[in-house]
């Protein structure tokens, strides 16, 4: 790492003695090079850029990954950046105020001065697309600092090497871009004043502009234990470190995914507070320690998926400013078709109608008169995954619609489709007669092919179980048929065993054919909406609320040790105990304001409002089925909480200030 | 600060307040000299694990307090990190193997046969032995349970076993019959009210009767619970005269409204309403037996005599279900379905036979 550093910093120079004012490197690189593309070349160009960089060691404003193509796009169409930018980013005034504030306070210290100290780490969550990084780069353009940036790719080359004595692993590699970016950023100014062509006006630019912060957005493999720890020590080892002058905050950008309800996803919810690493997948907790988030060092800003309004706006300016004639243009429906379909993520929406453009500009010169660049229907499917989606709308509803031989033909079918559906009845046989004693299980012949679900189903059986369970109260009309199904899911549900090897390999035809079997026929039409299972919600908040108990339990021990002179049995509480019993102290604890307080997330387990009936849950459309993205919910949670961080910093500082008074 | 139940807690077998003759049987058996495992069973705060440290201490001397929190790690097959706190002193090892989920297996053999294969190295110890301690031992798996007994009786020599349970029920028989089983009851009234007392005086204020009782009256025979209520109570009202009103914990009012939800109305959409509260009360880290059973105990006590048993028998029916299963909110409206159908069939019976 040291080489490239030097290297790097050589490129500085030159790049400082040539043009003493502009101070944004690589920008242009990359603008220059993207004037147009379209989506399939544009990767592999974009990979050429990315070694190119990386090579570099630390990068750079924009990294050549392929999404950063979408600031290229957009800094394509404005050269002058700043103004434009605001008016093109999607996200909303507040959240950009939010992060702006911070970086404020970081650089400044707030109005007092001091919270210099705690804005140290910022965390930006939030599904992919929703213009995290780009708010960063923007707000680096506005408050004028530079971005320093980690890259893992260079490290590749190495591996088949050889040389094993010269080799660094790639995280001894990180830990010395880290340490030398948050520490070492004196250096450059100086390097800078003893340039030929420093004057004071330069120098003057330079100081505003020796303001750093650090981007970690391709973070090392943190899902490897060992590598996590080290990482983690590293982020510990920052903030035990007072900050450098001028100080260079660490952002680190999280792009959250979401369990699939697999069966391991439950048992996670126990051990995950106390093991830090959980399950296979990165989110604010793998990435930031414990005691690091809870404390004031670490601020979260949860970015929501752009809401629809912004992202037409950002697109039609996008649009207008690209394109001067007016022809090529994809129409108004496209633009909301490609904004509907984007599901919040604006990479996904400017690839969408990037491809758009690119066809309706080539058919728009054959059929320009006749169609005015309307692009045929299945294209645009193709563009926007609407198809994947169905399927999982289409598995649904055969199960739970529960066609059966027979059937009343709803009044919208054709007379096509009605004599296609006789004809496919006629080829059905009817089952054999049961005899009395089993009479109550006696149903007509099932239209369902369930092997052919299973064949084509895009989700596992225990997803599946999730969304037939939140969903099948509205198909039933009695109890009885509650009963039946319920009983189908408890019982597929308790068979087998934890791992999945001794699961029951027919989960998938037991479940659907059960829920067949139980549902009435013909399942009655009131206009039944499929929903979102509300599993993935509860889960996530039965984590933070194991978090808080485990944050609770160590309070418990911890004030004990201080008071008694030794520790014995205090350590004795369990969690469930903590969870069932503590709440009625902890309460009255909150109440008189004594001198020592539990932690603040105790209500995450302790408080329990009763509220009557309402139903928040969110409805199943068309085009949101994506199974792995995050709920908009979990993003408002996560902006909740860091919330909650901010005030505790804020106690915290107070009592500081009276430490330093 | 430090809550009443660490700061009061007896430290040897004499200082113990109930079940005088439980301690003087675990005197005689620690000076016996020939100490065997042991199982300590009884309902949650009754002061199983009180007296087992207090055994403890009656085996080795005030050296056992000497405590040290320790972090382990061990790897799991997948070699995954497993971080596990143990509190340990120089003679013995306390774990809580639930905290390793799924693998507590390879805690309970990696722990124990570490354990078991260093000797004794302090001479002035007074036993050769060193004991493990495992708490929540009921919520073993059955792995773990079968790799406890093989070494339960190869490293006799220098080790020994607390087992500290709620109940017996989910051990297997192998281990059962390994250990000196000992039944904790929960305390009497009367005990309960004298330990009330007693920490009072230690305290340094006077607790009327009638405020022990209600506190009494409310724990339903958990010490631990009635000292954090008498300890909240105190903080609230700090002379506790006049009329108290003891508040109880928001979870359990939840399960009484949600147990009213479910008799008042039987029908698909009420089921959907109650799976919301349900998944609230999981997503509060209240465990799924308990809210079966705190919910099952509320609506046993609004429905007619025939229904009781019925709907109890349900409960445990899916209790099981429960633990062999994954998805815990599937079992418990399992249940919720079966108890309003059950319901509404035994209502629409009187009907039935009234109109005829």
């Amino acid at each position: 790492m040291a080489p490239r550093l030097s290297q790097s910093s050589q490129k500085q120079d030159r790049g400082y003695k040539s043009k003493p004012k502009t101070v944004k490197l690589g920008t242009p690189l990359i603008s220059t090079q993207v004037q147009k593309y379209d989506p399939l070349t544009a990767f592999s160009l974009s990979q050429s850029g990315g070694d190119e960089l990386a090579h570099g060691g630390m990068q750079k404003s924009p990294k050549g990954k392929g999404k950063e193509r979408d600031v290229g796009y957009l800094s394509v169409s404005s050269p002058d950046t700043d103004d434009r930018l605001w008016a093109e980013l999607p996200v909303h005034v507040r959240k950009v105020e939010d992060v702006r504030r911070w970086f404020h306070e970081a650089f400044e210290g707030g109005p007092l001065g001091k919270l210099r100290r705690y804005r140290r780490i910022l965390v930006l969550t939030g599904q992919a697309g929703t213009a995290k990084t780009t708010t960063v780069r923007v707000l680096g353009r506005e408050m004028n600092f530079n971005i320093l940036e980690w890259g893992n790719s260079g490290s590749d080359d190495n591996v088949n090497d050889t040389s094993y004595d010269s080799y660094e692993s790639a995280f001894t590699k990180f830990e010395t871009f880290f340490n030398r970016a948050t520490n070492c950023r004196n250096l450059l100014p100086l390097v800078e004043m003893s340039g030929a062509t420093s004057s004071q006006q330069s120098q003057k630019a330079q100081n505003a502009n020796s303001r750093h912060i650090v981007l970690l957005e391709d973070l090392p493999n943190i899902l490897h234990s060992s590598t996590q720890a080290r990482f983690h020590a590293t982020l510990r080892c920052l903030v035990d470190r007072p900050p450098s002058d001028p100080p260079v905050p660490v952002v680190i950008i999280i792009s959250d995914s979401r369990p699939r309800g697999e069966a391991y996803d439950e048992h996670g919810v126990y051990s995950r507070g106390r093991n830090g690493d959980g399950e296979g997948v990165i989110d604010i907790r793998t990435v930031i320690p414990r005691d690091l988030l809870g404390g004031p060092y670490v601020t979260n800003i949860g970015f929501n998926p752009i809401a629809p309004t912004l992202l037409r706006r950002a697109l039609q300016t996008l649009l207008s400013t690209h394109s001067s004639n007016k022809d090529g243009q994809p129409s108004k429906e496209v633009l909301d078709v490609v904004v509907e379909s984007a599901n919040g993520d604006i990479r996904n929406a400017i690839m969408a109608l990037q491809f758009a453009y690119t066809i309706g500009s080539r058919d728009g010169k054959s059929r320009k008169r006749k169609k005015g660049g309307n692009i045929p229907t299945s294209m645009l499917e193709s563009i926007t995954r609407r198809e994947q989606s169905l399927v999982l709308f289409h598995l649904l509803g055969k199960v739970l619609y529960n066609k059966r031989k027979g059937d009343p033909l709803s009044s919208s079918t054709s007379a096509k489709d009605a004599q296609r559906e006789k004809m496919q009845e006629l080829l059905m046989e009817d089952p054999p007669s049961l005899p009395f004693w089993l009479k109550e299980h006696e149903r007509r012949a099932s239209k369902v092919d369930v092997d052919m679900l299973y064949g084509n189903s895009p989700i596992d059986s225990s997803l599946l179980s999730l969304y037939i369970h939140q969903n099948y109260t509205q198909f039933v009309d009695g109890l009885d048929e509650c009963d039946r199904i319920v009983e189908c899911l408890s019982w597929v549900d308790s068979s087998g065993g934890e791992v999945w090897y001794q699961a029951n390999p027919y989960r998938f035809h037991i479940l659907s054919m059960g829920t067949l079997h139980a549902l009435p026929s013909p399942v009655t039409r009131r206009n039944q909406k499929f929903i979102k299972p509300q599993f993935f919600e509860y889960l996530e908040n039965e984590k933070e609320a194991w978090d808080s108990v485990h944050d609770t339990r160590n309070w418990l021990a911890h004030s004990a040790n201080k008071s008694l002179d030794n520790s014995w049995r205090t350590c004795s509480w369990s969690g469930m105990e903590v969870a069932l019993e503590l709440g009625g102290v902890l309460k009255a604890l909150e109440r008189c304001h004594g001198t020592s307080r539990p932690p603040r997330t105790h209500q995450r387990f302790s408080r329990m409002e009763f509220q009557s009936e309402q139903l928040t849950s969110q409805q199943l459309t068309e085009d949101d089925v994506d199974i792995e993205e995050a709920s908009s919910q979990m993003n408002d949670m996560y902006s909740g909480h860091a919330r909650g961080n901010e005030e505790i910093s804020g106690q915290w500082l107070e009592s500081d200030e009276i430490e330093e008074f | 600060m430090s809550l009443w139940v660490d700061q009061y807690r007896p430290r040897t077998l004499d200082d113990l307040h109930y079940h005088k003759e439980l301690s003087t049987r675990l005197k005689s058996l620690a000076s016996s000299g020939d100490f065997p495992h042991m199982l300590f069973y009884g309902p949650s705060g009754a002061g199983k694990k009180t007296r087992i440290s207090c055994t403890l201490r009656q085996l080795f001397g005030p050296g056992v307090e000497k405590l040290k929190i320790d972090q382990r790690v061990f790897l799991s097959p997948s070699k995954r990190k497993l971080e596990i706190n143990l509190v340990q002193s120089n003679y013995h090892v306390e774990i809580t193997p639930s905290e390793a989920g799924n693998f507590d297996r390879v805690v309970i053999q990696e722990l124990l046969k570490e354990i078991a294969q260093t000797q004794q190295v302090d001479l002035n110890a007074k036993q050769r032995f060193k004991v493990v301690i495992i708490n929540e031992a009921d919520s073993l798996s059955r792995d773990a349970q079968a790799a406890l007994r093989r070494t339960m009786e190869k490293y006799m020599s220098n080790m020994r076993i607390i087992l500290c349970a709620n109940s017996t029920s989910r051990l297997i028989a192998p281990i059962k019959s390994r250990c000196l089983l000992i039944r904790v009851a929960a305390p009497s009234d009367d005990d309960m009210c004298d330990v009330l007392q007693y920490v009072a005086k230690r305290v340094g204020f006077d607790l009327p009767p009638d405020a022990a009782d209600k506190v009494v009256e409310d724990s339903s025979g958990n010490m631990r619970k009635a000292l954090l209520i008498l300890e909240a109570l105190k903080m609230q009202s700090p002379n506790l005269n006049g009329p108290l009103s003891i508040a109880k914990p928001d979870w359990e009012i939840y399960c009484h409204k949600v147990a009213d939800l479910i008799i008042s109305e039987q029908s698909p959409s009420r089921v959907m309403e109650v799976r919301g509260k349900m998944y609230e009360l999981l997503s509060h880290c209240i465990p799924p037996t308990v809210i079966l059973k705190t919910v099952a105990e509320r609506v046993v006590d609004k429905v007619d005599e025939s229904l009781k048993a019925d709907i109890m028998h349900w409960a445990a029916f899916y209790e099981l279900r429960m633990r062999n299963g994954n998805k815990k909110i599937y079992h418990l409206e399992a249940w919720v379905v079966k108890v309003m159908s059950l319901y509404k069939h035994f209502f629409y019976g009187i009907d039935m036979s009234d109109f005829d």
